[in-house]
């Protein structure tokens, strides 16, 4: 061969061997590889990701191999296990392949990106894996309810569904705790029974209802209730909003709470009524309508009250007038209160007496009687 | 009157008398004479109490009245735990239904007395002044130094005492029977009522009292005086009511006649049978011992509507039986005012 040829068979060698110079220092490595199918992984936080790893021996002689992981972050937990037990190194044997499983637990306190971890082969090759955390990771609870808003008046009951949800990696038990004012009562109700705190694994939801009764007198307006759930590490809050309507309440009676009189047949008399706003919103026309027997004259005054405030009470003065021919006894005569929204009755009990000029004429029929025997006697006894 | 007796007293009385009336006259004698005056009077009432009391007579009219007052409140007793209903408005006047109960075989109480109270009244009085005319007593009582009313005043009053006392004791017996049998004590308005019952009684019986001592001055004979005050009292509770019944059917208005006929109507039967002395007494009485009794006539619509059942305080129901009260008390001043007027007019002779 000439030395040219001989130049020429070493170009050819050499230009494709430094070209490719590179390649062919990796497939010299490559003779160890790792490989797994899925190289870049979704996952949430909290969840766990198992890899299946093979590692194969392309070489023509046995390998042993050390393995370890590299950019684990902190707090994640890993394992590389085979065959049952957690590894550090591995021997193959020329052309087969060994089958490695990685773990990786990923915290639920996370954020949310691109982890990379590499699994190092030691002196002969790498396998990058990519961990994309999908969301920002929580150490939190949840409280929700789907309606944080409700009406109703003072004789209701409000009843809340919330989620109490433990989003930490730990069991928690939570306090159930609500500020209100005095008189309100509250209840928390979970797996239909009253509770005043709730254990819950991590990662689960359990349902509260919470049941509000408000004091009977509450005056209408709009409520806000906060509710919270607290552990020693964690706490969930919850803002209940209660509107409380107004309720209408009426009540008729007299200032000294007697419902009687007398009354003597045919005269009249005037008896006191008062009427008490016993609701929380005000009342408007108000009609005082009596409802008397036959022949009475019952007036009231003033007829209509135009407003009466929640809790304030007016006076209203009744003159009933008894009928002449009304017989001795009792009589029942009703008193209506009666605005738009509700009416309200007191019954009045009144004792008819009879007149007493019958009396006094059957006296004076008597004493005619008896003057009359004293004049015989002044006549006739005494000559 | 037993004359010995009788005599003895005026003998007495004659003899105080006459040492009193003596020369001195003026103030001091005149209240002495006054006061002898009295003193006589006092004496016939006394005389004339204790001979009622000790008469067979009187006796076997209170054993037949205490009899059958015992009979009609054995009767009461028996059904008085059924007479208490529920929701009664006299519920609360348990005691006074001892008085106006009955089981249907013997008359209450009240009505014992008003069928026999005139027969007490007529019995102690039929033969007050015309049995002391014809024994001749008479003429000698009226020869003392009294005078002349004295007598039918004390004969009135005596026998009105006995009638009391026998009307009260037999009152307050039925009552103390009663207290003892249902063992729930009256409570005052009740015994209120009965005491008014009981003077209202009494009242009645002195009306039949004083019409029989007018027919024993009318009349000289005892019979015919006794007669005639049985007669009426037969009169009144046997044939008057047949009249008033006939009247009643030759006026009944037809089933068409107006609001306004009927009540017509119903007020001339009330009218005609408040002229007897016995309705008024029944009406009275059941109103004094129900109270629930709110009015004696028919009762209008208008005047029923919005009425409460319950019962009247006494004062009310006093006042609604006034009417009946004033007219026995007014019958029996009349009564009496009659038999007055004619005993005054009176010759009176010694036989």
């Amino acid at each position: 061969m000439s030395s040219r040829t001989k130049w020429f068979i070493l170009l050819i060698i050499l230009i494709p061997g430094g070209l490719s110079a590179h390649s062919y220092a990796r497939s010299l490595s490559d003779s160890i590889t790792l490989f797994t199918p899925y190289t870049r992984i979704s996952v949430p936080p909290g969840e766990s990701v198992t890899y299946s790893i093979d590692l194969i021996n392309n070489t023509k002689s046995l390998k042993k191999v050390d393995l370890y992981l590299t950019g684990v972050p902190k707090d994640w937990v890993s394992s590389l296990t085979s065959g049952g037990y957690t590894i550090g190194q591995v021997s193959v044997m020329p052309g087969e392949q060994r089958n490695l499983t990685l773990k990786v637990n990923i915290p639920i306190r996370v954020n949310k990106g691109n982890y990379r971890l590499t699994v190092v082969a030691k002196d002969y090759t790498t396998l990058p894996v990519t961990i994309n955390v999908s969301e920002q990771g929580t150490f939190k609870t949840e409280f929700t309810t789907d309606q944080a808003n409700m009406q109703g008046n003072t004789s209701s009951t409000f009843n809340f569904n919330c989620d109490l949800k433990n989003l930490t990696s730990e069991k928690q038990s939570y306090a159930l705790i609500a500020k209100t004012s005095p008189g309100w009562e509250i209840s928390f109700r979970a797996n239909g029974k009253q509770v005043t705190s709730v254990e819950i694994e991590p990662n689960n939801s359990t349902r509260v209802t919470i049941e509000i009764k408000p004091p009977a007198n509450t005056p209408a307006g709009t409520y806000e209730i906060p509710v919270k759930a607290v552990t020693s590490s964690t706490s969930g809050e919850l803002s209940l909003q209660l509107v409380i309507t107004g309720t209408y309440s009426m009540n008729l009676t007299t200032p000294s709470g007697l419902l009687s009189t007398h009354l003597t047949a045919g005269e009249s008399k005037r008896i006191e009524l008062v009427v008490i706003n016993t609701g929380s919103t005000i009342l408007n026309k108000v009609n005082i309508v009596p409802i008397a027997p036959v022949n009475w004259e019952v007036t009231c005054d003033p007829k209509t009250i135009d407003k009466i405030p929640g809790g304030e009470k007016v006076n209203v003065t009744v003159t009933i007038k008894a009928d002449k021919k009304a017989v001795p006894g009792d009589y029942v005569t009703n008193f209506e209160a009666q605005t738009q929204e509700l009416v309200t009755k007191a019954s009045f009990r009144v004792s008819v007496k009879t007149s007493m000029v019958w009396g006094w004429v059957g006296m004076l029929i008597i004493s005619t009687a008896l003057g009359s025997v004293y004049y015989l006697f002044r006549k006739y006894g005494r000559r | 009157m037993n004359v010995s007796i009788k005599k003895s007293i005026l003998h007495t009385l004659f003899t105080k008398a006459g040492s009193l009336i003596k020369p001195n006259r003026g103030n001091q004698v005149a209240s002495s004479r006054h006061q002898y005056l009295n003193n006589a009077f006092r004496a016939i009432v006394f005389k004339e109490v204790s001979d009622h009391v000790r008469s067979w007579r009187f006796i076997i009219l209170v054993a037949i009245i205490a009899l059958t007052c015992f009979g009609s409140l054995y009767a009461a007793l028996s059904v008085i735990d059924k007479a208490v209903k529920p929701n009664d408005p006299e519920g609360t006047f348990i005691f006074l239904k001892l008085f106006t109960l009955s089981d249907g075989t013997l008359p209450s109480y009240a009505v014992y007395i008003s069928f026999l109270g005139p027969l007490l009244g007529i019995s102690l009085g039929f033969d007050a002044i015309n049995s002391e005319h014809n024994r001749g007593t008479l003429s000698r009582l009226l020869a003392q130094p009294i005078h002349r009313d004295y007598i039918l005043n004390a004969k009135f009053l005596g026998s009105l005492i006995v009638i009391s006392v026998l009307l009260f004791a037999l009152g307050f017996l039925v009552m103390g029977i009663g207290l003892i049998a249902i063992g729930i004590p009256p409570t005052v308005e009740e015994f209120m009522r009965i005491i008014a019952f009981i003077l209202l009684s009494i009242v009645y019986v002195a009306f039949w009292l004083n019409l029989s001592i007018f027919f024993s001055v009318r009349f000289r004979q005892t019979a015919t005086s006794a007669l005639s005050g049985i007669a009426v009292w037969l009169f009144f509770s046997v044939f008057y009511p047949m009249i008033i019944t006939m009247v009643s059917k030759a006026f009944q208005p037809s089933e068409f006649a107006s609001a306004h006929e009927i009540a017509g109507y119903e007020r001339l039967m009330s009218v005609m049978l408040y002229l007897l002395p016995n309705q008024l007494f029944s009406v009275a009485t059941s109103t004094l011992l129900m109270p629930s009794i709110r009015s004696l006539g028919t009762l209008s619509m208008e005047q029923m509507t919005g009425a409460l059942p319950g019962p009247l305080p006494i004062g009310q129901s006093l006042m609604l039986v006034w009417a009946q009260v004033t007219a026995l008390i007014a019958a029996t001043v009349l009564c009496f005012a009659l038999s007055y007027v004619s005993f005054m007019r009176k010759e009176i002779r010694s036989r």
